[in-house]
C-alpha cells in the first residue's frame, strides 16, 4: 500500500488531495463524506469581502432606506438584530468543521480592503481555520496602473497578513504574471508557505441576441491541466514554498501527473460537482493504483520526478518546445478555393 | 433610568413584559406595538417572570380578539394592541371580556373612524365606541403618560378584575418621541399583586375544576346577572387610585383618575382627556401665571367614571366649565365626555355639593389630528368668560356653514425662549426621520435636556415627504402641537423650495440649512425671490452642503441623513461641535454596526467630509425674479384651484367648512394637477431606435410614460421639441403617427420601461430607445411637449385591436397614482381601466391600492374624452367582497328595471331599437359604442313622451344609462383576499352573480409595513415570521376552482402581459364571478424593481408563481378547464430566492435553515404543479339538458 501522506504548508496531510474552494464542504454531513471518501485537507467555501461589502450595502438598502418613510408602516421587512451581514455565517461553518473534522480545514479569503484582508484573516484563523489561502483576484482594468504596481499592492496584501496571523498562508495565483517564478520568490519573502496553482475565473461570454456579457462559471476540464504542470514543473525544486495544483485533475492518473510535475497537493473542485465523495473515492483509488503500479512507495519518491530539474529532456519544458510545436503545425488545407 | 422612545415602544415594552400570549392584528397607527413585540419574542426577550411571550398575528382584529378571549379563558396574561376598525372588530369580543370579569389590558392608539372618509390620524372616536362595553377606559396624554399608566392598568386589572382599555393619541402620542423614565422589572414587579395574578388563573377554564362560562340565558336571571357585577365596577376607581399611588411610592410620578391644573380658586375649567390636555396644561400655566383663574382637569380614568372623585378634583367656586372632545357624535345632545361631566355635575347639585351649577358647554377639537394649540385653548376660556357662551362649539376649524367654530386669536404664542426648536423637511427614503430620532436620542442622552420628536408624513408612497419638529428644553415639553417659528431649519432637498412654502416656519435670526448641488457662490442667486425676501426680512443665516455628491462619493446614494444630521450638529448648538460628531459617529456604529462594518466606514467618512463642506451662504439682497412654481397649472378647473391647491401648499388647515363636500363625495382625475418632479432622471425617447411595441407604456406604474397613435395633421401646430414618427408596426394604424412621451413631472424615475425596452442600438447596445436622462437637462423641452402631446386627440377606441401589444395605445384612466417607484400593482389597474374604465366601478379594499387610489389630496382615476371613467369607492378592509357585491345586486336592480320600463314602453319605441337595446352586449367597445348610441336615441324619444307613459319615460331616461353593462371589479391586496375579508370573499365566489376580483398579491401586508399574510411564501421573511415562513402560501386560486363556476386566473404581467390581458379579458366576459391573483411585486420584497421583470419571470420559471386560467367554459364545452400557462422548471427554487431579500435574508443568518426551506419550497411546488397538471388533463362529464 502507498503511503500518500504528505507536507502541505507544514500540515501533515493523510493524502494530497485537498476538496478545493467552493461550497462543497459547506456543512459538516457533506465535509465528512469527502473525509471519508480520502480527502486530506478541505478548503472552505471562500469569504468574499466584495461580496460581504455587496451584502451590506444591500441590506442597509433593502432594509433601511425604507425606514421611517411612511405613516402606516415603520419599515417594510422584518429586522431583528439576529440577522448581521458579515462574516459569522463562514466563521461559524469553520468552527463547525474544525470541532468534527480531523482533518485541516483551511479557509479562504478574497479581500478588497487592506483592513478587510488582515481582519478577516485573523478571525478566520482564530475560528479555527488551519491555514488561510488568499485568493489574490485582480482584473486589470485600468490602463494608468502598471504590473509593477499590481504586484507590489498584492505583496503588501501578503506580508499583512503573514503578520497579522500564525497560522501559514497560501496564496492562490492567476496564471496571469508575466513571470510566475518571480512573482512566487517575491511571495515566500514575503512570508507566504505555500502557493496554489491557479485560480480559475468567470470568464466572459457573449450573448448574441441581447449583445450583452453572459457571465458564468464553466466547470474545468482535464485540458485546463498543462497549465498546471508546466507551472508546478518550472516551481519544484526553485521555491521553499508548498506547491498544490487547482483546476484540470478529474482522475486520479491527472493527480499523479500533477503530483510527478512537483505538487504537494492536488485541489479539486470541478470533478467533484457531479459525484461528490464518491468521485473522490474513485480518483484517490485511481492515484493509489498507478503509484503502486509504478513501484513508489510513498508520496516523496514520486513528488517532482518529471519537474524541469528531474526530467530527461527539460527542454521540453521550456520555450524549445513551443517553437517545434508551431513548426510541425501545418494548417490544414480546407478544399480547393 | 431613562431612554428616548416613542410611545408605543414604551407602552409595548411594559404590556409584553406582563405578558405570555399577545395576539394581534396591523393597524396603523398600533401596528409598532405588536411589532415590537413580536421582534422581542424572537430575539427571546422574556418577560417578568422570565419565559418569553407567545406573539400570534391572526387573520384580523376579530380573530385576534377571539384569541385573546380564549387565552384569557384559559389563565393566560394576555394582551393586545389596536386601533380604529381594529377596534371595532374587536367590540363583540370585549362585551365577553367584560362581562366575565377577566382581567385584561389592552393598548389602543387612538384613531378615527373611517366615516366619509377614511383616516389614519389620531381621535377619540374608536374608543369612544367602547365606553359600555364593561372595559375600564384610561386615557394617556404624552409617552411617558402612556408607558406609566399602561403599567397602572396591568396592575389595576389584577386588582379589580375589569378588564382595561389604555388608549393614547394615535401619531401625536403613539409616535412622538420622548426622553423618558423607564418603568423597570422591579417597579412592575412591585406593581402588580401576584395573589391577584394567581386568582386570574384560578378563574381559568380547567378539567381539573370544571365550571360553564358562555351560557345562554333567559329573562329569569340576565339582568340580575348582569347587575351582580355593579360591585366589581363601582371598586375600580379605588383599585386604579390605589395602583397609582403605589406607583408614585415605588417612581414618585403620580398620577389620578382626574387630574386638576391651574389656580387654585380657578373660575373657568376646562375638562379634557388625551394629548390635548397637555397643551392645555402647557396654557392654563401659562395663563395662571398671567393672573388669570383658570383650571383644567384631566381625565385619566373615563370609565368607570367616578362622579365623587371627578367633584372632588374641581376647584371650589368654579363658574364654568367648558368640556373637550375628540370626536363627534352627530344628532346627540352632546359629546361623551361632554355628557358624562354634566350628569356628574348635575349629580353634584342635586347632592348639595354645590349650590349653583357651573355653566357647561362643550365642543369638538382635534378630529383626525387636526391641530390643537395654546391659542385654540384660550379661544375656549374666552369663550367661557364671555355672558352668552356657544353651548356647543368647535375649535380649530372654520365652521362658515353651521357656524360652530370659536374664533382663535393666532397669534397668540406661548412657546418658550428656553426651548430649542429645530424643523426639517425630508424625503421619505433619504432617512431624515430616523436620523432625526437618532438625534434626538443623542441629545437626551448626552444632556439633561427634555427631548420631542414629532414626525410628519405626506400620503406618497414615491418622493414622500417628511417633517420632523424637533424640541429640546430645560422642563417637561408639552407642546403637542407642530412647531410654528423654528430656530432651526433644515431642508434636505432643493425641491422642496420650488413647491412648498417651507421657510414659512423659520423664526427671526434662524439657522437655516440647505441641501442643494450648487456651488455657495451660486446659491443665493438660485433661490425663489420668495425665500430670498423670507430669509432677508427675518434676518436668516443660511447655510448649504452638496449632500447628495457628499453621500454619492461615500457610496451611500441618495442616503443623506448623517450628513444633515452632521451639519445641525455643527449648526445648531446643542452639543458642543466635537462632542457631537464623536456621538453621531457613535450613533452610526449603533445603529447600523449590524449590517456590517463597511455601512459604518462609509457614514463616518461621510461625516468627516462634510464638516469640510459645510459653508455659510451670504445672504444677500432680494432680488430674483423667479417665483416658487404655482402648486396647481393656471387654468386648473374651480375645485382645484380653490380646494386642492390648499392642500398641496400645505394649507388644508385654513379651508372652511364650507369647501368640502358633506359626505365624503370628491372629484377624480386631479392627480394630473400635482406636479411633483420627483424624478432624478426621466426616460428620454429615441423614435430612430423604436419598434412601437409599447412595454414600456404597458409597465410604467405610473402611467408616466405613455404611447400613442394619432392622425399626423393632429401635430401639424406641434412645438418643436414634440417629436413623432410614422407608425410601422400595425397594419392597422396605416397611416398614422406614433409617439412615446414622457410625463416629466409625474415620472418617479424608476426606470422600468428602459429595463423593458427591446431596442437596442447594434453599435452601442447600452444606447436603447428609450434611456435615462438627467431631468434636470430635459424637463423643460419634455413639459412643453408632454403639454402638447395632451391635446392630440385619441383616435376611436374602436380601432385599437385589444390585443396585449396595442392595448396600451388606449386612453388609461388612472395615472399618476402616489404608489412606489416601480410599484407592481398599478400596471394592472391601469390595465383594467384601458379595458373597461368608461363602464368600470371599483370597489377597493382598505391598503395601499385604497391609499395610492383614493388619498387626498389628488386622486389617480380620471376620465377619458368623453367624461367618462372609473367610479372608485373604499368601504373596508374587511368586507371589500361583499361591498363589490352589493354594488353589483344594486346596478343589476336597476338594469332590472330599466328593462322593464324597456319592456313597457316597446310598443312605442322602433323595434329596431328595442330589439337591439334587448340584445346581449358583449362588452366588446364596438358594441358598447353602439349600444351608447342606442341608449342616446332611446333618451331622444322617451323624451319626448306624453300621457300615461310620461312617468315610465322619465325614469327610463334616468335609468338608461344600466342597459350599458357595468363591469364591477373587487380590488384589493392579499391581506384583505387571504385574510381579513376571505370569508366574504369565499361566499361572493360562491355566488352566481357578474363580479370580478382583482387581488394584488404582494404576498405581504405592503401598507402597514410587511406583516406576514397566508400569501406570504414558504422561506420568506415577513414581521410575524422572521425566521422565514414555514408554512406554504395558501392556494386561493385552487380554493375558488373547487367551485367550479368561478373564472380563476393567475397572472404576472410585468413577465407574461400577454396571458395577463388574456385573463382579464376571459374574467370580464365570464357570466358569472371571477378572480384574477396578480403577482405584484413590492418594495417589502428586498431588492431593486427595476429588476421585477427578469424576477417575476424567475418566480414563474422556478415555479414559485403559477400561471394559468381555469374557465367553467371550457368544462361546459367538455375540455379541461383549467389550462396551465407556464411550465415550472427552467429556473432553481433557490436561484428564485436569492434574489430577494425577504428569502436571502435567512440564508445570511441561517443557511441550513434556508437549504431546508427552499428544499420545502421546492417540494411544495413540485407538488402543486403535478396537482394543476392533473387538473388540466380534467374532462368533466357534459351535463345534458333536462327534457321537458
Amino acid at each position: 500500500m502507498v503511503d500518500l501522506t504528505t507536507d502541505w504548508l507544514g500540515l501533515t496531510l493523510r493524502s494530497p488531495l485537498v476538496v478545493g474552494a467552493s461550497p462543497l464542504c459547506d456543512t459538516s454531513v457533506a465535509a465528512r463524506h469527502f473525509v471519508d471518501a480520502g480527502a486530506g485537507a478541505v478548503v472552505m467555501h471562500s469569504l468574499f469581502e466584495e461580496q460581504l461589502i455587496a451584502d451590506q450595502l444591500a441590506a442597509h438598502r433593502f432594509f433601511d432606506s425604507n425606514v421611517d418613510t411612511n405613516a402606516e408602516a415603520r419599515s417594510f421587512l422584518a429586522d431583528t438584530d439576529v440577522f448581521a451581514v458579515g462574516a459569522g455565517p463562514t466563521l461559524d461553518r469553520i468552527a463547525a468543521l474544525t470541532d468534527t473534522l480531523d482533518i485541516p480545514v483551511i479557509a479562504s479569503l478574497n479581500g478588497v480592503t487592506p483592513g478587510g484582508w488582515t481582519g478577516y484573516a485573523r478571525q478566520l484563523q482564530d475560528s479555527g481555520a488551519a491555514a488561510i489561502e488568499l485568493n489574490l483576484y485582480d482584473i486589470a482594468t485600468d490602463i494608468a496602473e502598471s504590473g509593477d504596481q499590481i504586484e507590489q499592492r498584492q505583496l503588501r496584501v501578503v506580508a499583512d497578513v503573514v503578520a497579522a496571523v500564525s497560522v501559514p498562508v497560501s496564496i492562490k495565483l492567476s496564471p496571469f504574471y508575466a513571470s510566475v517564478p518571480s512573482f512566487v520568490g517575491r511571495l515566500a519573502t514575503a512570508g507566504a508557505a505555500g502557493v496554489v496553482l491557479f485560480n480559475r475565473f468567470y470568464q466572459p461570454d457573449i450573448d448574441l441576441e441581447s449583445l450583452d456579457i453572459d457571465r458564468r462559471l464553466v466547470p474545468s476540464t482535464a485540458a485546463e491541466l498543462p497549465l498546471r504542470l508546466h507551472a508546478l514543473a518550472v516551481l519544484h525544486g526553485r521555491t521553499r514554498l508548498s506547491l498544490a495544483s487547482s483546476g484540470g485533475v478529474h482522475r486520479g492518473t491527472d493527480a499523479a501527473k500533477a503530483i510527478l510535475c512537483g505538487a504537494d497537493a492536488v485541489q479539486m473542485v470541478s470533478a467533484l460537482l457531479e459525484d461528490g465523495p464518491a468521485q473522490l473515492r474513485r480518483i484517490h483509488g485511481e492515484l493509489s493504483d498507478w503509484l503502486d503500479g509504478h513501484g513508489y512507495r510513498n508520496l516523496a519518491e514520486a513528488r517532482g520526478a518529471t519537474a524541469l530539474d528531474n526530467v530527461a529532456n527539460p527542454h521540453e519544458l521550456e520555450r524549445l518546445n513551443y517553437a517545434h510545436l508551431l513548426q510541425s503545425w501545418q494548417p490544414q488545407r480546407r478544399g480547393a478555393r | 433610568m431613562t431612554a428616548t422612545l416613542d410611545a408605543n415602544e414604551a407602552v409595548a415594552s411594559v404590556a409584553y413584559r406582563l405578558s405570555e400570549v399577545i395576539a394581534i392584528y396591523p393597524i396603523t397607527p398600533a401596528s409598532p406595538m405588536g411589532e415590537h413585540a413580536d421582534e422581542w419574542s424572537v430575539a427571546g426577550r422574556p418577560n417578568l417572570w422570565g419565559s418569553v411571550p407567545d406573539v400570534v398575528e391572526m387573520q384580523s382584529e376579530g380573530g385576534a380578539a377571539g384569541a385573546v378571549h380564549g387565552a384569557l379563558q384559559a389563565g393566560a396574561l394576555t394582551t393586545t394592541f389596536t386601533a380604529s376598525q381594529g377596534l371595532l372588530l374587536m367590540l363583540p369580543n370585549l362585551y365577553k371580556i367584560g362581562g366575565e370579569l377577566t382581567s385584561f389590558c389592552m393598548h389602543v392608539a387612538a384613531r378615527s373612524i373611517a366615516t366619509h372618509a377614511l383616516s389614519i390620524f389620531g381621535d377619540h372616536s374608536d374608543v369612544m365606541a367602547v365606553r359600555q362595553s364593561g372595559f375600564a377606559m384610561l386615557a394617556s396624554g404624552s409617552p411617558q403618560e402612556a408607558q406609566d399608566l399602561a403599567a397602572i392598568a396591568h396592575a389595576a386589572t389584577f386588582s379589580s378584575r375589569v378588564p382595561f382599555l389604555h388608549f393614547f393619541d394615535g401619531f401625536r402620542t403613539s409616535h412622538e418621541i420622548q426622553k423618558l423614565t423607564i418603568v423597570d422589572d422591579a417597579t412592575l414587579k412591585a406593581l402588580v399583586d401576584p395573589a391577584a395574578i394567581a386568582s386570574h388563573r384560578e378563574r381559568a377554564m380547567s378539567p381539573e375544576h370544571p365550571v360553564a362560562r358562555g351560557t345562554s340565558q333567559n329573562p329569569d336571571v340576565f339582568f340580575q346577572s348582569r347587575e351582580a357585577a355593579n360591585i366589581f365596577h363601582d371598586a375600580c376607581p379605588d383599585a386604579v387610585a390605589a395602583a397609582m399611588d403605589r406607583f408614585a411610592e415605588l417612581t414618585g410620578r403620580r398620577y389620578a383618575p382626574f387630574e386638576y391644573v391651574g389656580h387654585p380658586e380657578a373660575e373657568r375649567v376646562v375638562v379634557m382627556m388625551g394629548s390635548g390636555a397637555e397643551c392645555a396644561h402647557e396654557t392654563v400655566e401659562h395663563l395662571t401665571a398671567a393672573g388669570e383663574r383658570v383650571g383644567l382637569i384631566k381625565v385619566r380614568l373615563y370609565r368607570p367614571f367616578s362622579i365623587d372623585r371627578f367633584l372632588a378634583a374641581l376647584p371650589p367656586g368654579v363658574q364654568s366649565v367648558a368640556v373637550l372632545d375628540r370626536t363627534k357624535e352627530p344628532g346627540s345632545t352632546g359629546e361623551p365626555l361632554l355628557l358624562d361631566v354634566t350628569a356628574a355635575l348635575v349629580d353634584g347639585l342635586a347632592a348639595g355639593r354645590f349650590d349653583d351649577l357651573p355653566r357647561i358647554i362643550g365642543g369638538r377639537y382635534g378630529l383626525s389630528s387636526k391641530e390643537f394649540t395654546p391659542a385654540m385653548v384660550k379661544a375656549v376660556f374666552d369663550e367661557l368668560d364671555r355672558p352668552q357662551p356657544t353651548r356647543r362649539f368647535t375649535v380649530g376649524i372654520t365652521d362658515d356653514v353651521t357656524h360652530l367654530s370659536l374664533p382663535v386669536d393666532e397669534s397668540f404664542d406661548i412657546e418658550s425662549p428656553e426651548v430649542t426648536r429645530a424643523v426639517f423637511y425630508g424625503l421619505g427614503a433619504d432617512g431624515t426621520v430616523s436620523s432625526n430620532k437618532a438625534a434626538i436620542r443623542i441629545i437626551g442622552e448626552a444632556t439633561d435636556l427634555r427631548c420631542q420628536g414629532h414626525f410628519v408624513y405626506d400620503s406618497k408612497k414615491a418622493g414622500s415627504t417628511t417633517v420632523s419638529h424637533l424640541r429640546f428644553g430645560p422642563r417637561a415639553i408639552r407642546s403637542t402641537y407642530l412647531i410654528r417659528r423654528a430656530g432651526f431649519v433644515a431642508v434636505h432637498d432643493p425641491g422642496f423650495l420650488e413647491r412648498l412654502d417651507v421657510l414659512e416656519v423659520a423664526d427671526v435670526g434662524a439657522t437655516v440649512l440647505l441641501n442643494s448641488p450648487l456651488p455657495p457662490d451660486r446659491l443665493w442667486d438660485s433661490l425663489p425671490i420668495d425665500a430670498q425676501r423670507l430669509l432677508v426680512d427675518r434676518s436668516c443665516r443660511l447655510f448649504a452642503i452638496d449632500a447628495y455628491t457628499i453621500a454619492e462619493d461615500h457610496g451611500l446614494a441618495r442616503r443623506i441623513n448623517t450628513i444633515m444630521s452632521t451639519c445641525f450638529f455643527a449648526l445648531a448648538g446643542v452639543l458642543p461641535r466635537d462632542d457631537a460628531i464623536v456621538a453621531v459617529k457613535q450613533s452610526v456604529a449603533d445603529t447600523w454596526g449590524k449590517r456590517g462594518p463597511e455601512i459604518v466606514r462609509r457614514n463616518v467618512d461621510a461625516i468627516d467630509a462634510t464638516i469640510t463642506q459645510l459653508h455659510e451662504i451670504e445672504v444677500g439682497a432680494a432680488n430674483a425674479t423667479r417665483r416658487r412654481r404655482p402648486a396647481v397649472p393656471v387654468g386648473a378647473p374651480d375645485f382645484v384651484a380653490n380646494v386642492t391647491r390648499l392642500l398641496l401648499e400645505g394649507h388644508g388647515d385654513r379651508l372652511p367648512v364650507s369647501a368640502f363636500p358633506p359626505d365624503g363625495t370628491w372629484p377624480t382625475g386631479t392627480s394630473r394637477y400635482e406636479k411633483r418632479a420627483i424624478a432624478i432622471d426621466i426616460p428620454i425617447w429615441e423614435p430612430d431606435l423604436c419598434v412601437q411595441c409599447n412595454r414600456c407604456s404597458m409597465i410604467c406604474p405610473h402611467t408616466a410614460i405613455r404611447t400613442r397613435v394619432f392622425e399626423p395633421e393632429a401635430a401639424a401646430a406641434a412645438p418643436s421639441v414634440f417629436r413623432s414618427v410614422p407608425e410601422g408596426y400595425t397594419s392597422e394604424f396605416e397611416g398614422l403617427s406614433y409617439v412615446v412621451q414622457v410625463a416629466p413631472d409625474d415620472c418617479t424615475g424608476c426606470g422600468l420601461c428602459v429595463e423593458v425596452c427591446p431596442a437596442k442600438d447594434r453599435s452601442q447596445p447600452k444606447r436603447k430607445a428609450i434611456n435615462m436622462a438627467p431631468a434636470v437637462e430635459h424637463r423643460e423641452r419634455e413639459r412643453e411637449s408632454f403639454e402638447f402631446y395632451e391635446t392630440i386627440p385619441h383616435i376611436a377606441r374602436t380601432r385599437i385591436p385589444v390585443e396585449s401589444r396595442t392595448l396600451a395605445l388606449l386612453p388609461s384612466l388612472f395615472e399618476f397614482s402616489g404608489a412606489c417607484a416601480g410599484c407592481g400593482e398599478t400596471p394592472y389597474l391601469r390595465l383594467l381601466t384601458q379595458l373597461y374604465g368608461d363602464r368600470l366601478v371599483i370597489a377597493n379594499a382598505t391598503g395601499c391600492s385604497s391609499i395610492y387610489g383614493g388619498n387626498l389630496p389628488t386622486t389617480p382615476y380620471t376620465t377619458g374624452p368623453d367624461g367618462r371613467g372609473p367610479a372608485w369607492n373604499n368601504s373596508l378592509f374587511e368586507d371589500n367582497a361583499e361591498f363589490g357585491f352589493g354594488i353589483r345586486l344594486g346596478v343589476d336592480v336597476q338594469e332590472g328595471r330599466a328593462r322593464l320600463l324597456l319592456g313597457r314602453l316597446a310598443s312605442a319605441l322602433p323595434e329596431r331599437l328595442v330589439g337591439s337595446l334587448t340584445a346581449p352586449c358583449s362588452g366588446d367597445a364596438d358594441q358598447v359604442a353602439a349600444r351608447r348610441t342606442d341608449v342616446a336615441e332611446l333618451r331622444s324619444l322617451v323624451g319626448g313622451f306624453d300621457g300615461s307613459d310620461a312617468d315610465d319615460a322619465a325614469e327610463l331616461d334616468r335609468l338608461a344609462d344600466f342597459l350599458v353593462p357595468r363591469s364591477v371589479w373587487i380590488v384589493g391586496g392579499d391581506g384583505w383576499a387571504y385574510d381579513i375579508g376571505y370569508g366574504g370573499l369565499d361566499h361572493v365566489l360562491a355566488s352566481n352573480r357578474k363580479v370580478n376580483v382583482l387581488v394584488l398579491d404582494t404576498e405581504v401586508y405592503s401598507n402597514t409595513g410587511g406583516q406576514q399574510s397566508k400569501a406570504t411564501p414558504m422561506g420568506a421573511v415577513a414581521k410575524f415570521a422572521s425566521a422565514g415562513k414555514e408554512t406554504a402560501k395558501k392556494d386561493l386560486g385552487l380554493l375558488a376552482m373547487t367551485y367550479g363556476h368561478v373564472y380563476v386566473a393567475s397572472v404576472a404581467m410585468q413577465a407574461r402581459s400577454h396571458q395577463t390581458v388574456k385573463a382579464f379579458i376571459e374574467a370580464e366576459s365570464h357570466p358569472g364571478p371571477s378572480l384574477i391573483i396578480a403577482h405584484s411585486p413590492c418594495i417589502a420584497h428586498g431588492y431593486d424593481l427595476v429588476h421585477s421583470p427578469a424576477q417575476q419571470a424567475r418566480a414563474i420559471n422556478s415555479g414559485a408563481w403559477p400561471l394559468y386560467r381555469f374557465d367553467p367554459r371550457r368544462a361546459a364545452a367538455g375540455e379541461p378547464p383549467l389550462h396551465i400557462d407556464a411550465d415550472p422548471v427552467s429556473v432553481p427554487m433557490r436561484t428564485y430566492m436569492r434574489e430577494e431579500a425577504r428569502f436571502r435574508m435567512v440564508e445570511l443568518r441561517d443557511p441550513e435553515r434556508f437549504d431546508k426551506l427552499v428544499h420545502a419550497a421546492e417540494r411544495a411546488v413540485a407538488d402543486r404543479h403535478a396537482l394543476y397538471e392533473q387538473l388540466a388533463q380534467i374532462r368533466l362529464p357534459r351535463q345534458e339538458e333536462p327534457n321537458g
